[in-house]
């Protein structure tokens, strides 16, 4: 077992030598500091004069919360180009063969360069720590919220470098590996996101309305009486059918996962709660037969039609993000197998116009 | 090398055949290259030169045959093939940002060595090749020629028993083609197997003891090599009375048709080494000045040509 993390350390220490040496990598990264900066200070400029219902400033948990957003916008956006032609940029090169026939196996190549990728690209996350520092003296985060969503992050970028790395050992020219690993990470990112909504355009449901309304008289005063209930119908889309597709999609996965704090009144103190919370709404069925009654003295709130607090449709809800990281395992890991399975050696069967050395 | 892995060692080629869709690259190789001898693998572009030799360098799987390198089956030894077999490719790849010092290390420590030996090695390489110079810029700086240096030095490495060179001379200046031949010469005297592939024969022709001639994927026989000898070759005859030579020839029974003029030399055609040397003593003995008196092309060209030749309807 020693002997095969000591061949995949070599691997790792090839390619990070390789990859990471030069300017053009710390001006990439400057770049992404700068970005994370101005965020940071336009967020706190608009943020930090906001409390909340408990006159407690939670700017903090707020930037926080973007700024993680952030790094994983960007995270995705740069990962599927370091790593996406990882190894067919080694067959190009001439080096894939040379490496091949030594000791060192097939496994031993792909998760070496794996964990090169993945460590470039946890780069741009250590490379926002003073910033998510800042946000935590902020004030108004908790400590979970850090961990988790710190944690999630990783993995998620960690993913991206899994299938950009196995993407470059499927396919034979670096330029279409990066742009499928691009098309993944969108297909995840905002394809789900289409998905969902149109899943849920296309299959509406009609909905019966029955509406009561109190008769004031001239003055505006209440009556007493009720006007004969209105039935009217319309369509609405089922978002609860489509929810499912979301787990998949990092953002909302990300935000499922860590754990929402709330203030008073049961809102959400960050962005993640705030996503989690249209994601768990998203959940409820329909009311096929909703009944407006002003008549009735206290109008619960399901049959007001209002939406329940944050907190109680939160808690009441089921949370995806578990399935979402299956999901997202098995779709690295296939990756990684694929690619493993085309660079076995000695090779059998070669794919057209392809060259093993 | 003790003695029992010299009995088993060497590579030991079987009937070897190996195809891509409907393209047969290579349909029926056998080979022997025994340790301590360096052994040339002969044939045109597209011969299968290569493909052959990515099976000997356990990359590729063959057909059909069987393969043994230092007594092991790439296919179900591959480890242990690999342990023994350095391979020095026909593309030049080197990682670009990385030191040749660095190149050789890593190597080193892909062959599980451990960091200091891997120094020490990388070390001794450099020396070896003479990249003292260059040691320590990135690869990326090397030449053409330095690069196949470095290439050469990353196959000896883990100090293998069997080395493969796939056009090892190929873009190399006329020194650096010496150095090439005095190293391989060298590691063959150290009792390694040496198998080297290349079109250019001249230079093989003073490296290598013994060819094999591949010729649409196919090795060709003792048989058909041995016909070779015997058939007609140009020598090439130099004197200084050059009207008296041509006399003298076609008194020693040479049609004047079949001397053809080069230069300031004569061309003849002869049959084999043996008429070759009573020619001479013809020549000789009539009193002609003979300044030169050599074979036209090298004994691995004019084996090759023939072949070829024959291979082709």
């Amino acid at each position: 077992m020693s002997q095969f993390f000591s061949g995949v350390g070599v691997i790792f220490a090839l390619e990070m030598r390789q990859r990471v040496r030069g300017l053009a990598w710390y001006i990439l990264l400057g770049v992404f500091v700068v970005l994370i900066a101005i965020v940071t200070v336009l967020l706190s400029l608009t943020l930090s004069a906001v409390s909340d219902v408990d006159g407690n400033q939670n700017a903090g948990a707020q930037i926080f919360s973007t700024i993680i957003y952030f790094v994983l916008l960007l995270g995705t956006l740069v990962a599927p180009a370091l790593s996406g032609n990882s190894i067919n940029g080694d067959r190009d090169a001439g080096t894939l063969a040379t490496t091949q026939i030594t000791l060192v196996s097939t496994w031993q190549i792909i998760i070496g360069k794996f964990l090169a990728a993945w460590t470039i690209a946890l780069a741009f996350l250590a490379a926002s720590v003073p910033f998510l520092l800042y946000a935590t003296l902020a004030g108004g985060l908790a400590f979970d919220t850090i961990v988790v969503s710190i944690l999630v992050l990783a993995f998620e970028l960690g993913v991206v470098a899994a299938i950009g790395v196995g993407l470059s050992g499927i396919i034979n020219r670096g330029l279409f590996s990066i742009v499928l690993t691009y098309l993944v990470v969108a297909a995840l990112s905002v394809g789900t996101l289409i998905t969902f909504g149109l899943g849920a355009l296309a299959s509406q449901v009609e909905v019966t309305h029955t509406d009561s309304y109190m008769i004031y008289d001239d003055a505006g005063n209440s009556t007493g009486k009720c006007e004969e209930p209105s039935v009217y119908t319309e369509n609405q889309p089922q978002f609860d059918r489509f929810w499912g597709v979301l787990v998949a999609n990092p953002y909302v996965l990300l935000a499922d996962a860590v754990p929402t704090h709330y203030d008073r009144n049961g809102n959400p103190t960050d962005l993640f709660g705030s996503i989690k919370y249209g994601e768990r709404m998203s959940q409820l069925p329909v009311n096929t037969h909703p009944v407006t009654n002003e008549c009735v003295a206290t109008p619960s709130p399901l049959t007001s039609g209002q939406d329940p607090a944050p907190r109680a449709l939160i808690d009441s809800t089921t949370p995806g993000w578990f399935v979402g990281i299956l999901i997202h395992l098995v779709l690295a890991a296939a990756a990684l197998v694929g690619a493993w399975a085309r660079l076995r050696t000695p090779a059998g069967r070669l794919t057209k116009g392809s060259r093993i050395a | 090398m003790n003695t029992s892995q010299t009995l088993v060692g060497g590579i030991v080629v079987d009937g070897v055949a190996r195809s891509f869709g409907d393209v047969h690259a290579v349909r029926n190789a056998s080979l022997n290259a025994a340790p301590g001898t360096v052994t040339a693998l002969i044939g045109p572009n597209g011969s299968g030169k290569t493909t052959l030799m990515l099976m000997l360098a356990s990359l590729l799987r063959p057909d059909a045959g069987t393969i043994r390198i230092a007594g092991f089956d790439p296919i179900t030894e591959t480890a242990q093939v690999r342990a023994q077999l350095g391979w020095m490719p026909d593309v030049l790849g080197s990682w670009s940002a990385l030191t040749v010092r660095t190149t050789l290390e890593l190597t080193g420590r892909m062959y599980r060595m451990d960091k200091q030996a891997a120094a020490a090695r990388a070390s001794a390489l450099i020396t070896l090749i003479g990249l003292e110079p260059l040691a320590d810029r990135p690869t990326r700086v090397l030449s053409r020629g330095q690069k196949q240096k470095l290439s050469m030095a990353r196959a000896l490495v883990h100090d293998p028993a069997v080395l493969l060179l796939d056009e090892p001379a190929s873009g190399l200046d006329p020194v650096a083609r010496i150095e090439l031949r005095q190293l391989v010469r060298r590691v063959a005297a150290e009792g390694k197997t040496v198998l080297i592939s290349s079109h250019v024969l001249a230079e093989l022709d003073e490296m290598a003891d013994t060819a094999v001639y591949l010729n649409n994927g196919v090795t060709a026989s003792a048989e058909s090599i041995a016909l070779t000898k015997t058939t007609m070759r140009s020598w090439r005859i130099k004197s200084p009375n050059g009207p008296a030579l041509a006399e003298a020839l076609v008194a020693a029974g040479i049609p004047a048709a079949n001397i053809t003029a080069d230069r300031n030399e004569l061309l003849v055609p002869v049959e084999g080494e043996d008429a070759a040397s009573s020619l001479l003593a013809r020549l000789v003995a009539s009193g002609v000045p003979i300044s030169t008196f050599a074979p036209a092309v090298g004994e691995l060209e004019h084996t090759f040509l023939d072949l070829s030749k024959a291979d082709t309807p």
